[in-house]
């Protein structure tokens, strides 16, 4: 290890539908905003990794995305490269340019996120495989396979799934930028329609137009930023890519290595954590992660998050800007960028009291992959 | 086989890993494979054994039983050869393996975990897949 890397800037652009714009003209304006945020200039940046989003990344991989955005971008990188691993890519390649620093190979590298999903039609609900004879389209059934089990194993119930999305939408609307700022109350979600049972409508999270970056520099730069530097305490991966059909309970995820394993690392626990921003494409992913990270037992996650536990104000915030469920589809980007906020502590009115440590996931490609981050003011 | 015409039903791509399970299910055989070193049953599509990394393993017909691991409900249509409402299922084999399928002849609200299957096998578009059905309870033999 020949230095350490902290965060030094983050940026995004406006999540929503965008049609005028292409995915990669949103990147190129999140770099723009990212560079201003730390207060260095293109010519500083040495390396690029980039997160290209659902419908860049799994239907198009004749182009590399770091190619064609470092070209734009006329970057002339010592370490470049873009990893493909579904929602679990964006704290990926944060932990992916950590590794590149504390190994000298560059000093500051921007960390991409881009797509334009809502303005690309079908790029989630895509087929899984020959498993689409069997109608299996999108990640959302896969996602329902596992609340039922979890239901099943352990009385999990939709009052539960929905207080995770109650608890987002409450988030979501102290954030000016959020797409879904309206609260939902309990009836609303009983009564809204069936996506794919168990999973209803707020269940699943927003298709969104939009990118976002943040820089990664080594710390010996940190006295040119314009910002006090986010701290990277800790990171991991773990991944499941032998059957997902087969995972032996299908009522936990990677996280169930990796959190435990990261915090080790860290040297800190699940009590340590002051918030927490869990990815969270579907509500039972929230869910499953709150156990594997040992913020409750296995099996207790529904009963933990009721009483407004992860909401505003709880004693657990999860996602304190709405996350994918409520605030916007960012890949796991603006679940980086809303932790670094909170540690800044420019957050604006659902600014926490002081948060000292926050830790960041990604979850991604059905059930196989997940990605950690712990972060530090 | 191609599932690019939208029209058209998403039937599986047949590649060299997958065509002998398929044809299995042309003959109204659902089949796993069994590794020749370790004795893992495992479902095909795959060139090698995923617990000892053997190519030596074989494909052999199974009873069709199993039971319903989870279930899900589409209420949404995602492929216009599809309609919803329809269940995609993951079945446990009784010989082990599990794979997705899809449950008929059944009401939805009579599905549960733990619900004993049997396969059938249904055409869409001159091609046999193998779906699941509530095991009858096997008639007693009166001769
Ligand atoms: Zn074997």
């Amino acid at each position: 290890m020949t230095g350490q890397a902290v965060i030094g800037g983050i940026g995004h652009t406006a999540f929503g539908r965008l049609p005028e714009r292409t995915a990669f003209d949103l990147e190129v304006e999140a770099a723009r905003r990212t560079l201003e945020d730390a207060g260095l200039e293109p010519q500083d940046v040495d390396g690029l990794i980039t997160d290209p989003g659902p419908s860049q990344g799994i239907l198009d991989g004749i182009t590399p995305h770091y190619l064609a955005l470092g070209h734009y971008l006329g970057l002339d990188p010592s370490y470049t490269g873009s990893d493909i691993l579904g929602g679990a890519s964006s704290a990926a390649i944060v932990q992916r340019a950590v590794l590149a620093i504390e190994a000298g190979l560059c000093s500051v590298c921007l960390c991409v996120y881009g797509d334009s999903a809502l303005s690309s039609p079908g790029s989630f609900g895509y087929g899984r495989g020959d498993d689409a004879a069997f109608g299996l389209f999108g990640a959302v059934g896969i996602h329902a396979l596992a609340a039922r089990r979890h239901m099943h194993l352990w009385g999990t119930r939709e009052e539960h799934l929905a207080a995770v999305a109650i608890a987002a939408r409450a988030h979501a609307a102290r954030t000016p930028h959020a797409q879904k700022r309206d609260l939902l109350t309990l009836d609303e979600y009983l009564a809204a329609d069936s996506i794919v049972e168990p999973l209803k409508r707020p269940d699943c999270c927003l298709v969104s137009d939009g990118a976002a970056a943040v820089l990664v520099v080594a710390a010996e730069r940190a006295a040119d930023l314009r910002h006090k530097p986010t701290r990277i305490l800790g990171h991991g991966q773990a991944s499941s890519l032998s059957t997902w059909s087969s995972l032996e309970h299908f009522d936990e995820l990677p996280a169930a290595r990796c959190g435990p394993e990261t915090f080790a690392r860290a040297g800190i626990s699940a009590a340590d954590v002051d918030v927490a921003m869990l990815y969270d494409c579907f509500t039972i992913v929230v869910l499953m992660q709150l156990e594997d990270y040992g913020f409750c037992g296995k099996g207790e996650a529904g009963a933990f998050v009721t009483e407004g536990r992860i909401g505003p104000g709880g004693e657990l915030p999860v996602n304190t800007s709405g996350g994918l469920l409520a605030e916007c589809y960012g890949g796991g980007m603006m679940h980086v960028i809303e932790a670094v906020r909170q540690l800044r502590g420019t957050a604006g009115d659902r600014q926490l009291d002081t948060p000292e440590i926050a830790l960041v996931t990604g979850h991604g490609l059905g059930m196989n992959t997940h990605s950690t981050l712990i972060l530090a003011n | 086989m191609s599932s690019k015409d939208q029209q058209t039903y998403p039937l599986p791509e047949l590649s060299a890993f997958t065509r002998p399970f398929w044809e299995g299910c042309q003959n109204k055989e659902l089949k796993i494979a069994v590794c020749g070193q370790c004795s893992h049953r495992f479902m095909p599509g795959v060139p090698n054994c995923p617990k000892c990394w053997s190519a030596d393993f074989s494909l052999q017909a199974v009873s069709g039983r199993g039971e319903v691991f989870s279930f899900a409900v589409y209420r949404r249509t995602y492929h216009p050869a599809i309609p919803a409402p329809y269940v995609v299922a993951l079945i446990q084999l009784e010989e082990g393996p599990r794979l997705v399928s899809n449950i008929v002849e059944c009401a939805f609200e009579k599905i549960h975990i733990g619900m004993q299957l049997e396969v059938c096998f249904q055409e869409e578009d001159g091609f046999m897949l193998p779906r699941f059905r509530p095991l009858e309870t096997p008639p007693v033999d009166t001769n």
